[in-house]
């Protein structure tokens, strides 16, 4: 790396500093700031865990109708069942068009934020995926996502939350290891050490007195390390990132490579999340979501109300694949993101679409095998090839793609226990 | 930050938890369970001895273990556990009423809400945000902003001061189970507020599960209102099932759902949607089966007496008995506890089948005192945390406060009618208990108001004479009803020091006392 590569770094770094929070325990960590390397990568490389990513966790809560995401323009079927909603085929000439990811498939024009990860060969597809379990409730369908099994009341945490709890932290005495970007704490995390919602990082503050501000926080420390669980850890972990995150300058954090996020509440958690993974601070996974894809009338994926979700969807992550995963500065970083189900086939009469059952997933990171849509015996969208008739089946697992993350990107090899009773198919989707 | 606290996991002590507490409230049931209601006497009170509180030692003998406080160790009145269910929050006045009434008489006096006087936060609320009354073609013409301002406004103002509290709390639990989201049928809300929720919320299941199938802000909401043949909107049909009366796992099927969508096509509302209205022109007459029960085919020249059809399939549902055993379940989860027993679940069923669903006497039996007393507190969802400190303080509050509050709920993640999905706010301590930042926030913003035009929190009571150990006596008196820890009582004293006098400091021990681990509870 040259003179040019370190300075960039270090100015982008200049106001977003993890140095001075390290700076009392980890001299060696400074020392080794200074090597001519991306910061935060050299703080991971001499921790135990350096070739674990920092998971992304994005759920479209909703239900996303994944044949407006990316629909299968090779397929009469979908012209016929779609007579308002379907997109234009990519070779057609009129305004508003698809972009064709291969002979099959294509991105509504919604989608393209995420086009230059998926031309860079970093962000796969993965279509006719989600639940096996059949279920049409956005409630049940998100919850057995999140807790990696359906219909079974004995599993009471998340996935993430159990590959945590089954993890060596990856910066030892990490004081937040999943943040979720949110008021409440997402059903994946359950389980998880050291996990907090937190709406706004970059606001996150004790008000009141300046002047008694410690002795407040030092107070609540004290009263709360008596409490009941999940009270306790979660009090004492926002103790303890009240500190961590005084010590970091969020609000000022800019983004690399000219990443602009879209100024959507979407968009900033993005951002945010891209602050706190560069921070190096020990956060190992990130939740963000996204609402607004129950799309039962006037759904217009074209130019109204499911172009505009997907527009914040694609701009936000393309942002943040540009921000994060690109150039030399790039991080160890794979994000995910999925819906608790797909949608109809055919449209319904108010323009919309009811609850169906197959929809996608996207994998975007540095060691993804991009570039590419994977379905498993994805079949003509006639009637006869749906599931009850109406649905894109379920052909892929949900976990199936998440157990490789596992894997693979988190170097957790306990798949029995992310994954209870489950043995997943591998389709190669990361390295 | 103490090394420990990264290295302790919630899953080790949880379990531990739950039976130190199943423990303790074993110990106390059975102290009551002589005076259960039969047996309570004429006067209705129950008594628990006071006895030692502190089960734990103060200081943990290794910090990797640390023996944990049970939030309700120090709740020893019965009639002030009831309270703090059936209230927003305990107040010197309310805490006060229940003593003096007992148990059964102060859930009584809860339950027959019409007949406490609230003039006064009645007349309050319609002179401040006067489009709460008015009617739909009133409420159409007024400017949206101000509309559902004044709504959310009055709502918080009227949990925080009404006298009718348990049915405050009854109209929270209901705006939750019949979730709506307010930016997607505006106005409409407010007549749902008043004339659905408020209206019916201490009447009868069916009768309020009637009036939201006819409230125009639900069939906007789920789309029903847009369903029409042919290609029914399943919207409504699903989660009128699955989350209304049913549950998910009452016995309906995917193919139930569809046949309800045919049934329920042409129940909509009129132009400018403000009534509902049935349009035969909409309507499948088409033959339709839903939950075994067939509706035959009809002619289209029965018009709009096929309303019925619906009406009958509303009259099904509320017959169900998966509805009894779901609406029994939720009121358990939401008034006593996140796990009721399925004998539990089962005598409130039987009370709904009994008494035709009857609210207040399906309360009465989720409230019964061997129920209650053995019962774990509950953790406060953000916006019930907040309101409680509004009431613990008392505070003078004008329009501009009520906002103040407001704005407070929404920071903390809990802004009302707000939430997108029609399952409601969630009530878990496990999704809430991260986020106490807000809470703290609030409680210490809240202590340090002393605005006239806003709020006004008074603390001279609170520090007269101004001694510490006077300060530490009304705070347990006005925070806590008199049931405040021990150790919280030690630590507020010495927070407070040799600073009694010192307005800045106590109003930072309100905070604080408001902000600590037993407040979250109740």
């Amino acid at each position: 790396m040259d003179q040019h590569d370190l300075d960039c770094a270090c100015r982008e770094y200049r106001d977003l500093s993890r140095r001075h929070f390290i700076q009392g325990t980890a001299g060696a960590a400074l020392l080794a700031a200074f090597r001519p390397d991306w910061l935060p990568r050299v703080v991971v490389a001499d921790s135990a865990n350096s070739t674990r990513d920092v998971i992304v966790n994005i759920f479209m809560r909703g239900g996303a109708d994944s044949l407006s995401l990316v629909a299968p323009f090779a397929d009469t079927n979908y012209y016929a069942g779609r007579p308002t909603l379907a997109i234009p085929r990519p070779d057609a000439t009129v305004a508003g068009k698809g972009t064709a990811l291969d002979n099959t498939f294509m991105f509504s024009p919604g989608m393209l934020g995420l086009y230059p990860a998926y031309q860079a060969a970093q962000l796969a597809v993965v279509h006719g995926a989600g639940l096996t379990y059949n279920s049409r409730s956005h409630f049940d369908a998100q919850r057995y996502i999140e807790r990696g099994k359906a219909a079974d009341t004995s599993v009471t945490t998340g996935w993430i939350g159990r590959h945590l709890a089954a993890s060596t932290p990856a910066r030892a005495g990490a004081v937040l290891r999943a943040l979720a970007i949110s008021s409440g704490l997402p059903n994946s995390f359950d389980g998880a050490p050291n996990a907090l919602p937190i709406s706004d990082p970059t606001n996150f503050q004790i008000s009141g007195s300046a002047a008694t501000g410690a002795a407040r926080e030092a107070f609540l420390t004290a009263d709360f390390f008596l409490d009941l669980e999940p009270a306790r850890s979660s009090a004492l972990g926002v103790t303890a990132t009240l500190n961590l995150l005084r010590s970091l300058n969020l609000a000022s954090y800019k983004p690399s490579n000219g990443a602009v996020y879209p100024a959507s509440s979407f968009g900033r958690a993005m951002r945010s999340a891209a602050a706190m993974i560069k921070s190096d601070v020990g956060v190992e996974a990130i939740e963000v979501d996204i609402g607004g894809w129950d799309t039962h009338v006037a759904e217009d994926p074209k130019a109204g109300s499911l172009f505009k979700t997907m527009s914040d969807f694609s701009g936000s992550i393309g942002a943040f694949w540009a921000d994060v995963m690109q150039g030399n500065g790039s991080f160890s970083v794979t994000l995910v993101a999925m819906s608790e189900f797909g949608r109809n086939v055919r449209e319904n009469g108010n323009a919309g679409t009811d609850h169906g059952r197959g929809g996608a997933m996207f994998v975007m990171g540095r060691s993804v095998n991009g570039g590419k849509v994977y379905t498993n015996s994805w079949k003509p969208l006639a009637r006869e090839n749906l599931a009850d008739g109406q649905d894109v089946p379920v052909t892929i697992d949900h976990r199936d793609i998440l157990a490789e993350i596992v894997q693979k990107r988190l170097s957790n090899p306990n798949i029995g226990a992310i994954f209870p009773g489950y043995t997943p198919t591998n389709y190669n989707i990361a390295t | 930050m103490s090394e420990d606290v990264a290295v302790t996991s919630r899953g080790e002590v949880t379990p531990d938890d739950r039976s130190r507490r199943q423990a303790l409230f074993a110990g106390l049931a059975a102290l009551t369970a002589l005076v259960a209601p039969s047996a309570a006497g004429a006067q209705g009170r129950v008594r628990v001895p006071v006895g030692p509180t502190e089960r734990t030692p103060r200081h943990p003998t290794t910090p990797l273990k640390p023996a944990l406080v049970d939030p309700a160790a120090t709740w020893l009145t019965p009639e002030l556990r009831l309270a703090r269910r059936v209230t927003m929050g305990l107040n010197d006045a309310e805490a006060v009423r229940a003593r003096q009434m007992g148990y059964s008489a102060y859930l009584d006096y809860q339950l027959d809400a019409e007949s406490i006087d609230d003039s006064v936060t009645d007349s309050y609320v319609a002179a401040s945000w006067p489009t709460t009354t008015q009617d739909a073609s009133t409420l159409f013409s007024a400017n949206a902003g101000t509309v559902q301002t004044e709504l959310t406004l009055a709502s918080v103002f009227r949990a925080a001061f009404s006298a009718r509290q348990l049915k405050e709390r009854m109209v929270e639990f209901w705006s939750d189970h019949f979730n709506i989201y307010y930016p997607k049928v505006a106005y409409l809300k407010v007549i749902d507020d008043r004339e659905v929720i408020r209206a019916n919320a201490l009447t009868t299941f069916p009768q309020l599960l009637r009036a939201t199938a006819h409230s125009p802000a639900m069939l906007v909401y789920l789309d029903q209102s847009s369903s029409r043949k042919g290609a029914p909107n399943q919207n409504y049909a699903r989660e009128i099932m699955e989350l209304h009366t049913l549950g998910v796992n009452g016995g309906y099927t995917q193919t139930d759902v569809a046949e309800l969508s045919r049934v329920l096509t042409g129940w909509t509302i009129a132009a400018r949607g403000a009534a509902f209205t049935f349009d035969p022109n909409l309507h499948d007459f088409g033959a339709k089966t839903v939950l075994g029960v067939t509706i035959p085919a009809a002619a289209t020249s029965v018009g709009a007496a096929a309303v019925n059809e619906g009406e009958q399939m509303l009259t099904l549902l509320v017959n169900h008995p998966s509805t009894a055993t779901f609406i029994a379940a939720k009121m358990l989860q939401y008034f006593l506890r996140y796990d009721p027993s399925p004998g539990q679940i089962a005598a409130v069923a039987a009370v709904y089948a009994n008494t035709g669903g009857d609210i207040k006497a399906m309360m009465r039996a989720v409230l019964s005192p061997e129920n209650l007393l053995a019962a774990p507190a509950k953790f406060k969802r953000p916006y019930h945390f907040i309101l409680s400190a509004v009431r613990a303080l008392s505070p003078v509050v004008t329009p501009a406060g009520a906002a103040a509050i407001n704005a407070q709920v929404n920071v903390a993640g809990q802004a009302m009618f707000n939430w997108l999905t029609p399952d409601g706010y969630p009530d878990t301590a496990q999704y809430w208990a991260g986020n106490f930042l807000p809470r703290w926030n609030a409680a210490a913003s809240l202590a340090n108001a002393n605005s006239a035009t806003s709020i006004l929190f008074n603390v001279a009571p609170w520090m007269t004479p101004a001694t510490t150990a006077n300060v530490v006596a009304q705070i347990d008196r006005y925070v806590f009803a008199g049931e405040m820890p021990p150790r919280l009582r030690d630590e507020l004293s010495a927070y407070i020091g040799a600073n009694p006098s010192s307005a800045a400091r106590v109003r930072e021990a309100v905070g604080l006392a408001m902000s600590s681990s037993s407040f979250q509870y109740y």
